[in-house]
């Protein structure tokens, strides 16, 4: 099957080791630092594919010739939009985490965006602390001008759903740089942040499997607060948090704006406007029931040719190879959901792999 | 179905793999604690290398919750997304009617071109495709 060019938009580069992304945090933070993630809700099998190459005692995904080579001129990625994974909205420590997020962005920058990066094709997210939104703000500022940061990222994981005002500060930023919103799931329930659901998940099933339920409150609380009223440009970006159930949730909302307009009089459209208009979400994990017939009316009421766009999870355990997502949604998505939403979300300009001299091959069965 | 020889007997202990191409197909062939099997290197998921996954027990509902860790070194799990598979027969754990992957035919025979005598250590392994 012959792959199309390819926007990735959720690729996870990770730091060699701890003592690496250590030497980016400021002091006296990076003293205090240690990398942890989930603890309690951490993958019981695998975190990440064990089939993916890595060098010597390195962690996976950690080096950028790998990762062009593996995933990306395997897969024929034209771009892949980088999101590190930091965790820092868990952490009780404001500034601590403030700091972490200066380290992680600086670190992307160095080796990623700049150091390992000729043909720019890496597309990097500036990873801000929500809790600290004034300090949010100042550090997207402070990156917003890199030639290859594209997006501002935090996790799903919060106190508190997205639409509430406190968090505007970022949003300013966002309208003025141009800068999409992602959100990607993380430090649900974990550390200081509340539980999505209802009580504590016990296992790790049943965590990941309601991750979606974090983003439903987010997307909720983005337009019942009006936050696409305030902020018309804005573009939020719903990373990994599923796709099937926006349609749903959505025709729920709409049918109670109908009797409840009065409590939210600043939502002037209706929610599916705001949704075509203002949000994009990826398909990794593509939900891909028996009948596909399912899928595709799900993805018709998405609007996906608009909103959909394509993202392999590289390189943890729960990746979707672009083979795998061609032959799971009707043709008529391939172009929009490969490349198409995507380079107009992140303004990407055609890079024609093949005549860079790119491995563009045709890939065969496993 | 023709017999391919991979190796000497003693070349796959118990425990061990080896992945192969034969004909173009990609197979993985085990020792699984002396049965030998052979299954198709691609996950009926997406297509990953199967194969290259950790091989180790399941665990069971013994009673209960009560569980069981049994038919260690018997299954194998993707190196993608973690689904296990039955070493011996290629099929899911989660839906063996529905969700498998190929298992080739496995004999121990002396080489039919070898004309010394036979002893143990002429025996090899063949995969049948």
């Amino acid at each position: 099957m012959k792959l199309p060019q390819i926007i990735d938009t959720d690729i996870h580069p990770m730091p060699k080791s701890e003592d690496e992304i250590k030497s980016y945090i400021p002091m006296p933070y990076r003293r205090r630092y240690t990398f942890d993630s989930y603890k309690y809700y951490s993958q019981p099998v695998q975190e990440s594919r064990l089939d993916v190459k890595i060098s010597g005692n390195d962690w996976i995904a950690s080096n950028p010739d790998i990762v062009m080579e593996e995933h990306m001129d395997r897969y024929n990625v034209e771009y892949g939009i980088l999101l590190p994974r930091a965790f820092v909205s868990s952490n009780p420590f404001i500034d601590m985490a403030n700091n972490i997020c200066i380290g992680f962005n600086d670190w992307l920058m160095d080796k990623w965006l700049e150091k390992n990066n000729k043909q720019g094709r890496f597309k990097g997210s500036i990873l801000v602390n929500p809790q600290d939104p004034i300090a949010a703000a100042k550090e997207i500022e402070r990156c917003a001008n890199h030639p290859h940061m594209v997006q501002v990222m935090v996790d799903s994981g919060s106190r508190a759903p997205f639409g509430h005002r406190q968090f505007y500060p970022i949003y300013e930023m966002c309208e003025k740089y141009d800068l999409p919103f992602a959100l990607h799931p993380g430090t649900d329930g974990v550390g200081i942040n509340d539980s999505n659901t209802l009580g504590y998940p016990a296992s790790f099933i049943e965590y990941h499997t309601l991750l979606c339920t974090g983003y439903m409150s987010h997307l909720v609380s983005f337009i019942t607060e009006g936050v696409f009223e305030r902020f018309p440009r804005l573009k939020v970006v719903l990373v990994e948090g599923g796709v099937s159930w926006i349609p749903p949730v959505l025709w729920r909302l709409d049918a109670e704006y109908k009797a409840l307009r009065e409590e939210v009089p600043w939502m002037k459209k209706r929610p599916f406007e705001y949704f075509t208009e203002n949000v994009r979400v990826t398909t990794q994990p593509l939900e891909v029931p028996d009948n596909k017939q399912h899928m595709w009316t799900m993805l018709e009421a998405l609007d996906a040719q608009n909103t959909l766009m394509f993202s392999s999870d590289y390189s943890h355990w729960d990746f979707d190879a672009p083979d795998y997502i061609m032959r799971s949604i009707p043709k008529h998505l391939i172009d929009p959901v490969f490349s198409e939403t995507a380079r107009r979300l992140y303004k990407l300009p055609n890079k024609d792999l093949n005549l860079e001299g790119e491995k563009s091959e045709t890939l065969q069965s496993l | 179905m023709k017999p391919y020889k991979v190796c000497k007997v003693e070349d796959l202990k118990s425990g061990e793999r080896k992945l192969l191409t034969i004909e173009g197909r990609n197979i993985g062939l085990f020792n699984v604690k002396g049965k030998y099997t052979a299954i198709k290197n691609s996950c009926p998921h997406q297509g990953a290398p199967l194969c290259e996954g950790r091989v180790e027990g399941m665990t069971v509902v013994k009673k209960n919750r009560e569980l069981e860790y049994i038919r260690d070194g018997e299954i194998l799990r993707c190196p993608w997304h973690g689904w296990e598979f039955d070493l011996l027969n290629g099929n899911s754990i989660f839906n063996p009617l529905k969700c498998r992957t190929k298992a080739y035919k496995v004999t121990i025979e002396k080489d039919p071109v070898e004309t010394y005598p036979v002893t143990i250590e002429n025996e090899y392994i063949f995969v049948h495709i």
